[in-house]
């Protein structure tokens, strides 16, 4: 997954819920050094909270991104991000 | 028979001079034996020497004991007594984890689930050398010695599930069906074989929680544990060996501080927690859940638990209930008398007044 576009990460999930697995990769493919390039706001839900998880991204180019983990895999999160970052590597390269 | 040989010998090389000197002269015997060997010899009961054996064989053959009259002894097992054969082979890293995990979650009363986002192995040693010396303070301030043995350690997350399934629906006790044949069933000869002693891992006199057994009572459970959802991704436990209130405090307080209960340790007398290194690691950390006593439990229930005074607040708390208890039967008792002291002393007053005012009349 390309991450060195992301400036900022905010995420909410119950972990006692099976659709949290998706944000707990998405953070955990996040690099090691992720802290000092981004800002990460994580909320971890209590465990009888019906609260639906969700992700938010935001891009250098200053790109919002509302992802709905409830329905997609890692993979397909993967997909999504990685289409815009991938734009702004073009972008980037074009410029040189 | 040594000795009568070595007496035979001894007379032949006696008699072997006359023998020579005889020689020249008249016949002498072939073979010259003394009168009395020759006696021995020819009544001698050509069965004595066996007869000798055979008695001598019976009185060294000891009686078989007792318990093996009633029960067999089952055929020699195939495998040592330590290592019964395994559902998964022994010699895999995965089986050895498996069992170490089982072996964790039967003794640990506490499990801290968290979650570790690519910690670095300088951030890992960080937050385990901060959170030693702060439990040391712990142990030291209450005379305990936990902090050795408190574990931080990352787990293989599908290994886990798998042991943690073990450990709580398998009991190795409640199978207990292992063969008792007797002596007289045919199949109890020393050459049969009895199934508790082939090297099988399907053998359900198997009770090891690797076993075949363990697995098939296990499984089933799999969908429906509450801890499942868990049980993915980068995992690390947090291991308690008891269940210690103070420590769980200091516990979270360096790994996911919270301002009134759990707050962080000041910069001025643990620089050490507020180094780079630490914070960077401790930001990577997720507190996701914990298993208390087979139950589980999530963040918000942990931190109630670690709030508990323990045994010493406990009993504080127990000692100031029984005192409010005893004011309170005292004041009850004493007030029926105090009120008839009064009724009797405002009486003796009333009439005191009434004597006064007919003297005074």
């Amino acid at each position: 997954m390309i991450t060195k576009h992301i400036t900022e990460v905010t995420t909410r999930f119950n972990p006692f819920k099976k659709p949290s697995k998706t944000c707990r990769v998405f953070l955990a493919y996040l690099p090691a050094n992720a802290r000092t390039t981004m800002k990460i706001n994580t909320t971890v839900l209590p465990r009888d909270s019906p609260e639906p998880s969700f992700l938010k991204l935001k891009f250098k180019d200053g790109k919002e991104m509302q992802l709905d983990t409830e329905k997609l895999k890692i993979n397909d999160l993967e997909e999504e991000v990685d289409r815009h970052s991938r734009t702004l590597n073009r972008k980037a390269d074009l410029e040189g | 028979m040594i000795t009568r040989h070595s007496y035979y010998n001894t007379y032949t090389w006696l008699s072997s001079p006359s023998h020579r000197t005889s020689a020249s002269g008249a016949m002498a015997p072939i073979l010259p034996i003394c009168s009395r060997c020759l006696h021995h010899l020819h009544n001698k009961p050509t069965t004595f020497t066996t007869y000798r054996t055979l008695s001598t064989a019976s009185a060294i053959t000891p009686a078989p004991p007792i318990h093996q009259t009633t029960t067999s002894v089952p055929p020699i097992a195939r495998f040592p007594p330590t290592q019964p054969p395994s559902h998964k082979p022994p010699e895999y890293r995965k089986t050895q984890l498996h069992r170490q995990y089982t072996s964790l979650l039967r003794s640990a009363p506490l499990l801290l689930l968290f979650q570790h986002n690519n910690l670095k192995a300088t951030e890992w040693m960080a937050i385990r050398r901060e959170l030693h010396s702060a439990l040391l303070a712990t142990d030291e301030s209450l005379n305990t010695s936990y902090a050795s043995h408190i574990k931080f350690q990352a787990i293989q997350a599908g290994i886990f599930e798998s042991a943690l399934l073990v450990a709580e629906h398998y009991d190795p006790s409640s199978n207990n069906n292992a063969s008792t044949p007797h002596p007289t069933d045919p199949s109890t000869s020393s050459s049969a074989q009895i199934p508790n002693h082939l090297p099988s891992p399907q053998d359900p006199t198997l009770t090891h929680s690797l076993s075949h057994h363990a697995y098939t009572t296990a499984h089933p459970h799999k969908k429906t544990h509450p801890l499942r959802p868990l049980l993915s991704g980068p995992l690390a436990t947090l291991s308690f060996p008891t269940l210690s209130p103070p420590h769980i405090r200091t516990t979270l307080s360096i790994l996911s501080p919270k301002a009134p209960t759990f707050p962080a340790p000041l910069r001025r007398t643990n620089p050490g927690y507020w180094d780079a290194t630490t914070q960077g690691g401790l930001q990577k950390l997720l507190l996701l859940g914990a298993r208390v006593e087979g139950r589980v439990f999530d963040m918000e229930r942990i931190r109630w638990v670690g709030g508990l005074e323990g045994m010493e607040g406990l009993r504080g708390e127990l000692v100031g209930i029984l005192g409010s208890v005893g004011m309170g039967v005292t004041g009850a008792l004493e007030g029926v008398g105090r009120g008839l002291w009064m009724t009797v002393e405002g009486r003796r007053g009333m009439l005191e007044e009434e004597e006064k005012g007919k003297g005074g009349e």
